[in-house]
């Protein structure tokens, strides 16, 4: 469960008291309860949908309150190919999201266009919203969406901030 | 053996027959393609010719399956036969009383891209023909509501021609996020 940050009591408590840091705990509770937003236009979002399902089962890693509101959820999934006409749907549904938000680009076509090289696909999302972890492949398997999630999920435990707050503090 | 070898004289199409009849002089070509009767009309009388494909009661093409067109403007041998119409508009039609296909090409010259609609013979015909708008810039005149339906609507050009660069203008590193309705 990633407890191992915390410190224990004086002696006399016989352990029954530990000590950390709120931000530790907060992080180590964001980081196990992710609720995913998907965004899926294209093939890619059948390999999210397998990831969600029994057989490869999301929720062990706490992820498995699928939101379709972005209001409700912290992590958004881009999975599939991004055209000019629905790019600002995606930019209008990342700003929606509540901070802190992490964005997982799933696939090749997310991340930098994939084999569709043409006047109406969008080259990577990641030229108009941030990026916190690209996912390679075509599909990627479901075990890369679950390493991906495990990926924001190390990246939340250390303490880093969001590729998009990050911009924002700058 | 020589019988089998033998190629079966075909009856000719009732469509063909009909069309000869009584549209002699709109009908610029007729062919057949893989089992589909293929008809080159005028484009003033396409109108016309496919109100009479649909309510002819022994025809009765009722089902339009789809509304397109090409580009020819890369291929010589097709702008060569009639007379250099660069696009050619295409329906495809079925009839589920003859249970058999037709598909009408009507020329388009570059100078004249507008076709009168059909959407009052067939209502699916309305996003089709704003499909081809889209596509290809064609109009269609009498159409309800002549919109782009797949580009954004400040896109500008028409993609599908064969001038419209693959990569295209540069229009996907700079669209504009607000004027688009979301
Ligand atoms: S990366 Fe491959 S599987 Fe994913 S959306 Fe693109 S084409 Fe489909």
């Amino acid at each position: 469960m990633g407890l191992d940050f915390v410190g224990r009591g004086p002696e006399e408590t016989d352990g029954n008291i530990i000590t950390t840091t709120i931000d530790k705990v907060v992080n180590w509770g964001r980081k196990n309860s992710l609720w995913p937003m998907p965004f899926g236009t294209a093939c890619c979002a059948i390999e999210m949908m397998a990831t969600l399902a029994s057989k490869f089962d999301l929720s062990r890693f706490g992820s498995e309150a699928i939101r379709f509101s972005p209001r409700q959820s912290d992590l958004l999934i881009v999975s599939g190919r991004i055209s000019i006409k629905m790019m600002p749907v995606l930019k209008r549904i990342y700003d929606q999201m509540p901070d802190p938000k992490w964005v997982i680009s799933m696939g090749a076509c997310a991340s930098c266009g994939g084999v569709f090289d043409t006047y109406t696909l969008i080259q990577g999302v990641d030229q108009f919203i941030p990026v916190d972890v690209y996912i390679p492949g075509c599909p990627p398997r479901p075990e890369d969406l679950i390493d991906a999630v495990l990926q924001v999920q190390q990246k939340i435990a250390s303490g880093a901030s969001p590729k998009g707050v990050e911009v924002v503090y700058e | 053996m020589s019988e089998e070898n033998q190629v079966e004289e075909q009856p000719k199409p009732l469509v063909l027959g009909k069309l000869e009849a009584n549209y002699a002089d709109a009908l610029l070509a007729q062919d057949e393609s893989r089992g589909t009767v293929v008809v080159v009309i005028r484009k003033e009388r396409a109108y016309a010719v496919l109100e009479y494909l649909k309510t002819d009661p022994e025809l009765a093409y009722t089902f339009l399956v789809d509304v397109t067109a090409v580009d020819n403007s890369q291929m010589e041998s097709e702008l060569m036969q009639f007379d250099y119409a660069r696009f050619m508009v295409v329906y495809q039609l079925y009839s589920y009383q003859g249970q058999c296909r037709l598909r009408v090409k009507v020329p388009m010259p570059e100078n004249d891209l507008s076709i009168a609609s059909v959407t009052a013979l067939w209502q699916g015909a309305n996003w089709l023909e704003r499909e081809t708008y889209d596509m290809f810039g064609i109009t269609f005149d009498g159409h309800p509501d002549l919109r782009r339906i797949l580009m954004p609507d400040d896109f500008e050009g028409h993609p599908l021609r064969k001038d419209y660069p693959l990569r295209g203008r540069g229009e996907r590193e700079r669209f504009n996020f607000d004027k688009q309705n979301v």
